[in-house]
């Protein structure tokens, strides 16, 4: 199996901070990864460079063997994107805006199949013809991830998916990420601990732009001597100071 | 062009869906031409005053009406690139000429049906006040107004781009007073003449509600009709292309 991305010291820096650091990561295809830090770790960042919402400082990276620099049109037709804020079209219907997001990405003759598929996979069923503004917040997250699938991307990112849900919300995402895993691959940006532990295949754990380690949670516990992913986190990042 | 359409259908069923947009974009309008209407009756056939006339009003105000186009082509713009939606697009195949004409045709439509209600509510306002309009001439209006439409929903789409969501529509009213005021809408700027009519002849405001006026009365004219004509024209051409520059520049300077 290929890799989905790699990254080769890759850099962003704003003015006179350094929001990456020389990331430098290789990730398979198929792979849930999570990216694990505090706020300002530089999670959102990478997402971001490889997204093609912005241009790396320096370094190289590639989706699916793109350049993200040399051809981030051929990027963008492989990935999807459920940014941190929950951004889908307030006014319009919970089906209305799957079918505006399948319009950019697939064929006309494709819609109709395709957004019943998310809405049925999703759960979305019952609100179909709800305005997404009044879709309580675990439903618009589960909306915002539908619209993010539903171009059939290579490799999606779910920065910060579950941000602000209450546990029974949380648990109900992590079963459709967790559904989803097996047809791509997923980079995951979290600072909450369980949910790195509970989806991911690897865990990154970032701090003020650099990776401190990048591990299985069994390979970090070994690495640290720690028991539980909060633990090894603490143990990484008391190394550190 | 199927993106493009796409987002164009998705902004118009946003812009259908707020009610201000009926409000302002329809309702006002219409308000203001049956205000204006009660006006014209009550001054004297002496004092000589035709600006409330329904043939020069229906025109202004067809006008008066797309600069609502303007303000909510602003709003929509500055809202999306306030939140997360437009951050989910940029990562997506979407060029930036999607952008453009998916926030600026939807304008169009709503402009085109604006203008052809308020004409519709000119027509019954003349048949009360026992005026006739030309329906060869209300056709032509609402033909020769698009290219003011495609002006005012550049001149949005510029403040939407430059301005945030709550800096743009503060922006675009100052615009509305100024243009209604300048345009010769409520008042006869080439009669007032003076530093009014110098400062009117260089926005293109005056020279589309002479258009409007003159199409209403099929006054076809070169110095009527097609050297206004000429200048809306070229105004709409000149602020699309800077606005989709601007736009661009902005989507690139947002991925530095």
């Amino acid at each position: 199996m290929g890799y989905a991305i790699r990254t080769e010291n890759l850099i962003k820096r704003y003015k006179d901070k350094t929001a990456v650091d020389g990331l430098t990561l290789s990730v398979e295809e198929g792979e849930l990864i999570a990216l694990l830090g505090v706020n300002g770790a530089g999670k959102t960042t990478t997402v971001k460079m490889l997204t093609c919402l912005t241009k790396p400082s320096g370094g190289k990276a590639e989706i699916m063997g793109i350049d993200i620099s040399a051809d981030p049109d051929g990027v963008k037709r492989l990935v999807g994107v459920s940014p941190q804020d929950t951004s889908v079209a307030e006014n319009l219907t919970v089906k209305e805006n799957l079918e505006f997001m399948t319009g950019i990405y697939l064929p006309a003759d494709r819609t109709e199949a395709v957004v019943s598929r998310a809405i049925e996979s999703f759960g979305l069923g019952e609100f179909s013809n709800k305005k997404a503004k009044l879709l309580s917040g675990g439903y618009k997250r589960k909306l915002s991830i539908a619209m993010a699938i539903i171009g059939e991307p290579k490799v999606l990112f779910l920065d910060e998916p579950t941000l602000g849900l209450d546990v029974l919300a949380r648990r109900q995402l992590w079963r459709e990420i967790e559904a989803l895993k097996k047809d791509m691959t997923i980079v995951l940006t979290t600072h909450y601990m369980e949910e790195a532990q509970a989806l991911a295949d690897r865990i990154v754990i970032m701090n003020e732009g650099s990776v401190m380690a990048v591990g299985t949670l069994d390979e970090l516990e070994n690495m640290t001597g720690k028991k539980g992913l909060e633990d090894v986190f603490v143990s990484i990042a008391e190394r550190m100071e | 062009m199927r993106r493009t359409m796409v987002f164009a259908k998705r902004n118009l069923i946003e812009v259908f869906r707020d009610p201000l947009s009926w409000i302002f974009c329809i309702a006002f309008p219409i308000v203001m031409l049956i205000i204006m209407s009660i006006v014209n009756s009550t001054i004297p056939k002496e004092a000589g005053n035709t600006m409330f006339r329904i043939d020069n009003l229906a025109g202004g105000i067809a006008v008066f009406g797309q600069m609502f186009i303007m303000l909510f082509t602003a709003i929509a713009v500055a809202k999306d690139r306030s939140g997360a939606f437009l951050t989910r697009l940029y990562s997506s195949p979407m060029k930036s000429s999607d952008f453009v004409w998916g926030y600026i045709l939807p304008m169009l439509l709503t402009a085109v049906i604006q203008v052809c209600i308020s004409l519709t509510a000119s027509v019954v306002i003349s048949l009360i006040s026992d005026y006739s309009l030309s329906i060869a001439g209300l056709l032509l209006t609402a033909a020769a107004v698009i290219p003011s439409a495609l002006m005012f929903s550049a001149i949005g789409f510029l403040f939407g781009t430059f301005f945030n969501e709550k800096a743009a529509p503060g922006i675009c009213s100052i615009i509305i007073s100024l243009g209604s005021m300048l345009g010769g809408i409520w008042f006869d700027v080439e009669g007032v003449g003076g530093i009014m009519l110098k400062i009117g002849r260089c926005m293109p405001f005056l020279y589309a509600t002479r258009v409007a006026r003159s199409a209403i009365s099929l006054d076809l004219g070169v110095k009527e009709f097609l050297i206004p004509l000429g200048v809306v024209v070229i105004a709409a051409a000149v602020l699309t292309v800077l606005a989709s520059i601007v736009f661009k520049s902005r989507m690139h300077a947002d991925q530095r």
